[in-house]
């Protein structure tokens, strides 16, 4: 009766996304923190581990170089994605339904892939530099900064790109037309009027950049070389550390959820006292443009869209070329991929078989937290959305290391089979999932369902059947990206895959470790095409929910 | 078709009391509005009713059967909602039979009572169609066949026709209205507007601040209010603050304004304050040389501004003390008064009411 209308369904939903994500993300991450406390043993209270890990100039370097690299990535990518936003809402361009259907991609392909791709063509025995090598032209090194910095521009630009352009398209344009009357010219007006109110979208955005690239494995794997970079050495510590207590991998573990934590913090901060929504009901219309200008705009947006997407092209192309060794030949073949098959079907398979659990997971678990959080505003359900939100913010490094420290031993013992990926794969979707069904739910009319219950059907009954149908766009727009998210998934699945269960993520990464350029290019071909059709098959969906998908 | 009985009803959301302590007797088939300006509760009352917003105290019945205890889907109630809720994936035939599909009616039987349902409202051919494809006041129709086709023991309506234009929301009130006397159903219905409640309800109560002011027919509540507050919501008027001075005949005589009022007589002593309000439209202009109808007022009032709408003039006008007198003339028996003019004014005692200070 305190609880009211509806109070068992809701009540089961946060019980149950409680306990689920208790045990299966809180524990674990908590199980690293406390490992980052213990001694080697695994017995002893003891703050050696940190004393260890800071005063290691090459540890303390990792950390160092992980912000850094955020930073500047984050500076780059919002230089360069904003003003395409700008762009696409407010200019006249040739070509823009393309750019706009382009750009979503780079949200979806595995970044890591795009890491492979620079390196297949401007690494050291890249395609470009070698060329360029036998015309006499000197070609300086991406390894490093500057070539990570540069795969998160490419790859992470539609994370400020499209809430930037949402915000854009939102503003009222009577505001700049205000400012205008008032004696502003156009550009003060965009400078003091409308960018302002697009600021906080914009920012969101960069957020997520940051956050990206801090927990990034495979970027930095592929393209770091000598250099430490916080997410792959706690990676390499872990797997290297011999003791029952990994402490030194959880000391960068819990480095590394504080430093993702802080600017969660910081940016929620800086949000919540800004709330610039002006509610425009039409887009603002487009601003005239001398030809010359015009051309310049579209040259923009084109070059940064291609170079995004070129460099997966050319794996894609050079996946059919033959390769002796390292050594690439200008031969048309199947070879690589008639290698990749026949050493197993296996990790073809398990994507499929994993990706599809995941999807299907995170959606039967966030879908329904989803419901509870945004229809049912109490102190219980703001804890869920909490929880439920966590790990977007926790790198999957640090996901994996807890997991296996939890699932190893005790009463539940899951290391070693194909449910702990799964698990993991639910965990780090969860927020993605949840926010998707907010974001949808919040076009829903709540009086709809009320009318439902309204005329004697229960509310559990009114989820299933009224809601989740008028949901049915987004729900299944997200679970497809879920599973294309999941197909690429790297950071927590090289730490819990175990025999059988190797995925072509796996594969690929073991082929990097190793010289097998063919069979990584096969692999990162299959992974490129696992990404890019199921989101040509529902990208007339996926726009409709865009802004929700980030 | 059931009587409603409200006890003692209360809900607080944190510091805000949205109603407090709320007992109302809600007739067999009665139409009964809530009225009241936004936030005061009328809402709330109406969800707590549907099953929508718990309750902090109190108990609602319907007949003898308690129902704020049952779970929204078991109350059998048909809600009516501002937004319409139409079930946008749902065409109109499939609208209708939602509820009774809910209630695991026999198909056949369904089909039957969403046509009649649906000829009630007047869409006998609209099942097929889709909500799209309906106007505003199409889907407010839907709306109502939908809650009526259970058959539900209290019909209730929140806002039902404020997205609606001026001129349908005035067609609707009368349909709803004569729809609800041929079933004869007890109906609930929550509006802002004063002259939609005067038009549509056998009694109204009028809320404020989560609280009742006034529970009564629609011409006690507007010619007998009895607050300041019911008296000034339920339409215009002047409310003029004064002294009693002393009796006369029948009638009591009270100084406002700097101006004698004649009053019906009610208990206040010469010497109080008084505060009573007199209609603008219960004022008449005497020509020159025309006399009273016995026993009536008059009073004199200098023309501040005059406006002209067709049916009607209104008239603001200041008593000698530059208190505002509001008057509104509906006939135009005499040309539009100019500003600086002095009226000569008289009334009917028996149109001024005195609110009780609240």
């Amino acid at each position: 009766m305190k609880f009211g209308a509806g109070a068992g369904f809701r009540i089961t939903v946060t019980v149950f996304g409680l306990l689920f994500l208790g045990l299966f993300f809180l524990y674990p991450v908590l199980r690293v923190f406390s490992a980052s406390f213990l001694d080697s043993s695994g017995a002893q209270l003891t703050l050696h581990n940190y004393a260890k890990v800071l005063s290691s100039a090459f540890y303390l370097d990792s950390m160092v170089n992980s912000l850094w690299i955020g930073v500047l990535a984050t500076v780059a990518t919002t230089l360069v994605a904003a003003p395409m936003a700008f762009a696409l809402a407010r200019l006249p361009l040739a070509g823009k339904t393309a750019l706009m259907a382009l750009s979503i991609l780079p949200l979806v392909l595995p970044s890591f892939v795009g890491a492979y791709a620079l390196l297949l063509l401007f690494g050291r025995a890249g395609i470009v530099t070698s060329g360029l090598h036998a015309l006499g032209i000197p070609f300086g090194s991406i390894y490093g900064t500057p070539g990570i910095v540069l795969v998160y521009v490419l790859t992470l630009y539609p994370f400020v790109l499209l809430p930037a352009l949402a915000g854009f398209k939102a503003v009222d344009v009577s505001v700049e037309e205000a400012s205008q009357n008032l004696g502003a010219s156009r550009w003060r007006s965009l400078r003091t009027v409308t960018v302002p109110i697009v600021m906080p979208a914009i920012l969101s955005g960069a957020l997520l950049v940051f956050i990206d690239t801090l927990e990034n494995f495979g970027v930095p794997f592929v393209l770091a070389e000598d250099m430490p970079i916080l997410a792959v050495e706690a990676y390499k510590l872990f797997v290297g550390e011999t003791d029952t207590n990994p402490g030194s991998a959880g000391v960068l573990g819990v480095l590394l959820v504080a430093s993702t934590a802080a600017v969660v913090m910081i940016q929620r901060r800086y949000l919540g006292r800004r709330r610039f929504a002006t509610g425009a009901r039409r887009s603002p219309p487009l601003i005239p443009l001398s030809r010359g200008f015009r051309a310049l705009a579209t040259a923009y947006c084109w070059t940064l869209v291609l170079a995004s997407l070129v460099p997966f092209f050319a794996v894609i192309v050079i996946s059919f070329l033959e390769f002796r060794g390292p050594v690439l030949h200008w031969h048309v073949s199947l070879d690589n991929y008639v290698e990749l098959f026949e050493r197993s079907l296996r990790p073809l398979q398990n994507t499929l078989f994993l990706s599809t659990l995941a999807a299907l997971g995170a959606a039967l678990l966030g879908v329904p937290i989803g419901y509870v959080v945004t229809r049912a505003r109490t102190r219980i359900t703001a804890l869920l959305d909490i929880v439920a939100t966590m790990p977007f913010a926790v790198a999957g490094t640090v996901l994996g290391i807890g997991m296996i420290i939890t699932f190893n031993s005790g009463w539940l013992v899951l290391t070693g089979g194909w449910f702990i990926l799964v698990l993991a794969y639910v965990v780090r979707k969860v927020p993605f999932s949840v926010r998707t069904s907010s974001a949808i739910l919040h076009q829903i009319d709540p009086s709809l369902e009320e009318a439902s219950i309204n005329l004697g059907v229960s509310p559990a009954m009114t989820f299933l059947r009224l809601t989740v149908p008028l949901m049915l766009g987004g729900i299944v727009g997200g679970m497809v990206l879920t599973w294309v998210s999941a197909a690429s998934e790297l950071s927590s699945t090289v730490l819990l895959y175990s025999g059988q269960w190797q995925t072509l993520t796996v594969v690929m990464f073991q082929a990097l470790e190793s010289t097998g350029a063919g069979l990584a290019a096969a692999t990162a071909s299959l992974l490129i095409f696992f990404t890019v059709v199921p989101i040509a098959l529902i990208y007339r969906l996926l726009r409709r929910y865009e802004m929700s998908l980030l | 078709m059931t009587a409603v009985a409200i006890e003692g009803v209360s809900r607080a959301f944190g510091a805000v009391q949205a109603v407090a302590a709320i007992s109302l007797d809600i007739r067999d088939g009665e139409f009964f509005t809530l009225l009241g300006p936004s936030g005061c509760g009328k809402t709330t009352l109406l969800r707590m009713i549907a099953g929508f917003c718990e309750l902090d105290c109190g108990v609602i019945r319907f007949g003898d059967k308690r129902i704020d205890t049952l779970a929204a889907h078991r109350r059998n109630t048909g809600m009516v909602f501002q937004n319409y809720a139409i079930f946008p994936n749902l065409n109109v035939g499939a609208n209708v039979a939602y509820g009774l599909r809910a209630r695991k009616v026999a198909t056949a039987r369904i089909a039957e009572r969403v046509r009649s349902a649906l000829k009630l409202v007047h869409l006998e051919d609209y099942e097929a169609r889709w909500p799209h494809q309906l106007s505003g006041g199409q889907l407010q129709r839907v709306a109502i066949a939908r809650a009526l086709v259970i058959e539900p023991e209290v019909l209730l309506l929140d806002e039902p026709l404020s997205n609606l234009d001026a001129q349908l929301r005035v067609e609707m009130r009368g349909e709803i209205r004569q729809l609800q006397q041929s079933l004869g159903i007890t109906a609930i219905y929550v509006t802002h507007d004063q002259e939609e409640a005067l038009a549509i309800s056998d009694r109204i109560a009028v809320m404020r601040a989560g609280r009742l002011e006034q529970v009564g027919t629609p011409d006690s509540i507007y010619r007998n209010s009895a607050t300041p507050f019911v008296a000034q919501f339920m339409g215009i008027t002047n409310l003029l603050e004064g002294k009693v001075l002393g009796h006369e005949g029948a009638h009591l005589v009270v100084e406002a304004g700097a101006t004698r009022f004649r009053i019906e007589s009610v208990a206040i002593a010469p010497g109080e304050a008084i505060t009573f309000s007199l209609r603008p439209e219960a004022l008449r202009v005497l020509g020159a040389g025309e006399a009273p109808p016995p026993d009536w007022g008059v009073i004199e009032a200098q023309v501040a501004r005059a406006e002209f709408l067709g049916t009607l003039t209104r008239i603001e006008a200041h008593l000698p003390d530059a208190t505002m007198l509001r008057i509104a003339l509906l006939d135009q028996t005499i040309e539009t008064p100019a500003a600086g003019q002095t009226l000569s004014l008289c009334y009917d005692p028996r149109r001024v009411s005195v609110p009780e200070r609240s």
